[in-house]
């Protein structure tokens, strides 16, 4: 395995990083045809949910908000993976960095497509989505622009689209390379997206100075994002969502799940691109520092907003508390508390058991955990209102669950598809090289 | 015409360049082609560039539009808002700021777009060096006249290899 990889040989380098998108083996066409078919399963029971209405899933009154605002969250959350980690980590010149910013990068592309389904497929019917867009409706009337599900259609739309920027500048290079030597299909492609790249100096210099202003944007649009999904639940007064702490609350809880994705895309890709060479035991010591950094303020932020509500003993916002900690759903809550701090802190805080394999346990446990963490938020408190005879259960029906399922497979599917179509570690990046190493 | 010249070692470029400033050429007659950036001191081959004042002026642009836009668009149907303001800016503000936002995202990919030149008409005769792993090509724009010089400069500096395109 080698040290620093950024000191191969750079023939060796184009080579290895090259090579995945030229063979595909039989276990890459199964696990895509296997995502594929869940993909077509979901969208047939989106079908089902478009013809017999939203009745068909768990939602009922007052728990409007189900699975498809926990998977909204979730998804939002897994985006800030990569766009804000390759920011700062670009910002800060991290030399760490050159393998792992694309892969998180296209991470937050695929997570925002997906959660941004999630309000559509919530809306029950579907093909009024256009109502979100500033124009004013059949009774002239414009849209409320000061309800925050407007907020998240400019917030997500901006995010989406500096995101895809972000991640295509530093592809451009990638791809006039890779116009030069491919099969005629693909070399079309590359060389319309690589858009006549020459590799001057000019091109370079307006390259890097790009990405570096991208950088600085991006940072800023990626927290105000999930700041405001977060004030999705806080501009409303209902028990324990009306928290001031809820914009950071939901930015920490972001971050540390992306992180979490990142470290077992990282893992995978590894594993089944053969990039041992590439995605060092270095780089996962880091992701792990800072997965158990992330670990260590989601704790404190979740302590916190429970300490306070506890402490407020306000019966409403108790009634919630009860429910989370001791009621119906105690099982989820301390197994939420476990996989995300106690496992986290466990596995990487202990520098003996730190490793590519814990890292990647623990990392599979932050996912489990945000994922309940989303729950947790959205139905104890629909299920206990402050209207007391409107208090209710919510159990997500098979419509909610396959199509849960089947943006999980989209994700590994459209990961699979960017893996085989562009290099997941950018060439170019591997600056500087000599002759004699040429050589 | 032009000449490519080719050079494995960066401190040859750099020599290269220097004493063709010397002799006399502007930074606008040389152009360097390389797989990967190459970075160099002040002073060598500046390249200033306008593209964070760009964004600002997006940025400024987009934010105003957007303001404007839910400003006027709030007051086209003037709804019961039970003595609160039609338009606030704190309610508002959100779509202010992701809008500005937009804006500078914008105008730094446009703007990425036609200083690299990506996007700009090129000079269809100058031609563009094939350049391998680990060696750097210069194209230097000059008279036909003082050719014969240029290429005693290059050469002087370390270039492995010198061709005259006209």
């Amino acid at each position: 395995m080698a040290e620093h990889p950024e000191l191969l040989p750079y023939g060796i380098i184009r080579e290895d990083l090259f090579r995945p998108l030229s063979r595909a083996g039989s276990k890459w066409w199964f696990t895509v045809v296997a995502c594929f078919l869940l993909v077509v399963a979901g969208l047939a029971a989106w079908g089902v949910q478009l013809r017999d209405g939203l009745g068909v899933t768990g939602l009922n009154r007052p728990v409007f908000w189900g699975l498809y605002i926990v998977d909204f969250v979730f998804w939002i959350g897994i985006s800030h993976a990569g766009t804000l980690i390759s920011a700062i980590l670009r910002l800060t010149d991290a030399a760490w960095r050159k393998p792992v910013t694309r892969a998180a990068e296209a991470i937050t592309l695929f997570a925002l497509m997906i959660g941004g389904l999630f309000p559509i497929i919530h809306l029950g019917r579907a093909w009024f989505f256009y109502w979100l867009i500033p124009y004013p409706n059949a009774r002239l009337m414009w849209p409320n622009f000061r309800s925050p599900l407007v907020w998240d259609l400019t917030a997500i739309v901006t995010y989406v689209t500096g995101s895809a920027i972000y991640l295509y500048l530093p592809l451009i290079p990638d791809m006039a390379q890779l116009g030069a030597h491919n099969k005629p299909w693909r070399r079309k492609l590359y060389k319309a997206l690589s858009l006549g790249w020459t590799g001057s100096d000019r091109e370079w210099h307006a390259l890097e100075m790009a990405m570096k202003l991208n950088a600085v944007i991006i940072l800023a649009v990626a927290i105000s994002v999930h700041t405001v999904v977060a004030w999705d639940f806080s501009m409303s007064i209902a028990p324990t969502w009306h928290s001031t702490i809820f914009g950071p609350y939901f930015v920490v809880g972001a971050i540390f799940s992306g992180i979490g994705a990142l470290i077992i895309v990282m893992a995978t890709l590894r594993r089944t691109l053969h990039l041992e060479n590439y995605l060092i035991k270095r780089h996962f010591d880091n992701m792990s520092k800072l997965l158990l950094t992330m670990s260590l303020l989601w704790f404190y932020f979740t302590m916190s907003e429970h300490i306070t509500i506890w402490y407020g003993n306000e019966p409403k916002e108790m009634g919630v508390f009860g429910q989370r900690t001791r009621g119906d759903y105690a099982f989820w809550f301390w197994l939420m508390v476990f996989v995300n701090f106690v496992v986290p802190v466990t596995l990487l805080g202990i520098k003996k058991l730190r490793s590519v394999k814990t890292a990647v346990i623990a990392s599979f446990g932050v996912l489990i955990g945000m994922w309940l963490e989303r729950y947790l938020i959205v139905i104890p408190t629909l299920v206990t209102p402050r209207l007391a005879s409107a208090t209710s259960v919510y159990t997500p029906s098979w419509v909610e669950l396959m199509i849960t399922v089947a943006t999980f497979a989209a994700m590994i599917m459209l990961y699979l598809l960017f893996a085989r179509l562009f290099p997941i570690i950018a060439v170019w990046e591997y600056k500087p090289h000599s002759p004699e190493e040429e050589d | 015409m032009f000449l490519i010249s080719e050079f494995r070692s960066k401190d040859a470029l750099v020599e290269a360049i220097l004493a063709l400033k010397k002799a006399g050429l502007t930074e606008n007659d040389l152009a360097i082609f390389s797989e990967e950036p190459i970075e160099f001191r002040k002073g060598i081959l500046d390249r200033p560039s306008n593209m964070s004042k760009a964004a600002v002026a997006g940025a400024a642009v987009m934010g105003t539009a957007a303001t404007s836009f839910v400003y006027y668009a709030q007051n086209d149907y003037k709804l019961v808002t039970g003595g609160m303001p039609i338009f606030s800016f704190w309610a508002t503000g959100i779509i202010t700021y992701e809008m500005t936002m937009l804006g500078a995202i914008f105008a730094t990919f446009f703007w990425f777009l036609w200083e690299s030149g990506l996007i700009r008409k090129r000079d269809p005769e100058a031609p563009v060096p094939m350049i391998g792993p680990a060696s750097m090509s210069l194209r230097v724009r000059c008279e036909i006249s003082r050719a014969d010089n240029f290429v005693e400069i290059l050469r002087g500096s370390g270039c492995i290899k010198t061709e005259r395109v006209k």
